[in-house]
């Protein structure tokens, strides 16, 4: 079985498993007694916007050690991760306004987590245009190799900007030093979630990674 | 004593269509773009 198969594979399991937790998180997870129903929509969000940051991460140090060690698998995990982080990020920021219009009373405000988020999405956008606007491979490689990086050193930013400014954005619950702050119930919802949309990374990565490769060995695929 | 909780439901709806459809788009994608590999 090719690597590509490998991955359509994960990713159909990934699939499978994301109706099943919409199943646990709308039908068996009890609902919040402040927020409501919307509070649901955290089971989604959280892990979206986790595996956003995570991926930027693993493109910056795919590309840092690209341009140290010129592998070109460690380019193609980086284009592959940047493109799978990028469908992350775009769950991210349409489940984010959706919450907050119930919650806030508003689709999004300019405080310094959105913010950072939108400009995080950018640098996605950006990275995946720059691999398509420069025809020389190297070049191809190298330019988005610095974005990438640049990219993975805004994630802490990103993370920790909620400690750092006053903003609308709650505190991490589940990410923070000390135990989450969730019911059993919820966090066992949350954590299901999380190991979900860990698989569909990793099937959507698997694709999209053997695809970059066959690119590079025969460019006219 | 039963409970009262905002109705937004119609929200958590949409959210939960809209990754769905981006999660499966995006596989469809992938499946169509890896098909021969």
């Amino acid at each position: 079985m090719t690597l590509a198969q490998k991955g359509r594979w994960t990713t159909a399991a990934g699939l499978v498993l994301l109706a099943a937790v919409y199943v646990r998180a709308l039908a068996f997870t009890p609902i919040e007694r402040l927020q409501g129903p919307a509070q649901k929509i955290f089971y989604i969000h959280v892990p979206a916007a986790i595996w956003t940051e995570t991926a930027m991460i693993l493109v910056g140090l795919a590309s840092l050690f690209f341009l140290f060690l010129k592998d070109p698998r460690l380019d193609s995990f980086a284009a592959a991760s940047a493109e799978v982080g990028t469908a992350f990020a775009t769950i991210v920021l349409t489940t984010g306004p959706i919450w907050g219009k119930p919650i806030w009373g508003t689709w999004w405000t300019w405080d310094a987590r959105l913010t950072s988020t939108l400009f995080l999405f950018f640098l996605y956008i950006g990275y995946l245009l720059l691999r398509g606007a420069v025809a020389d491979p190297g070049a191809r490689a190298r330019y988005p190799a610095v974005l990438g990086i640049c990219g993975m050193v805004l994630v802490p930013f990103i993370h920790f900007s909620v400690y750092l400014f006053r903003t609308l954005h709650p505190m991490p619950i589940i990410l923070k030093p000390s135990a989450p702050s969730l019911p059993g119930s919820m966090l066992a919802t949350w954590a299901f979630s999380f190991a979900v949309f860990s698989v569909l990374y990793v099937g959507f990565v698997m694709q999209r990674y053997a695809l970059a490769r066959a690119r590079q060995e025969a460019p006219h695929v | 004593m039963s409970e009262t909780f905002p109705h937004n439901a119609g929200y958590m709806i949409a959210a939960y269509t809209v990754a769905a459809v981006i999660l499966v788009a995006y596989a469809v994608l992938l499946y169509r773009r890896t098909r021969g590999l």
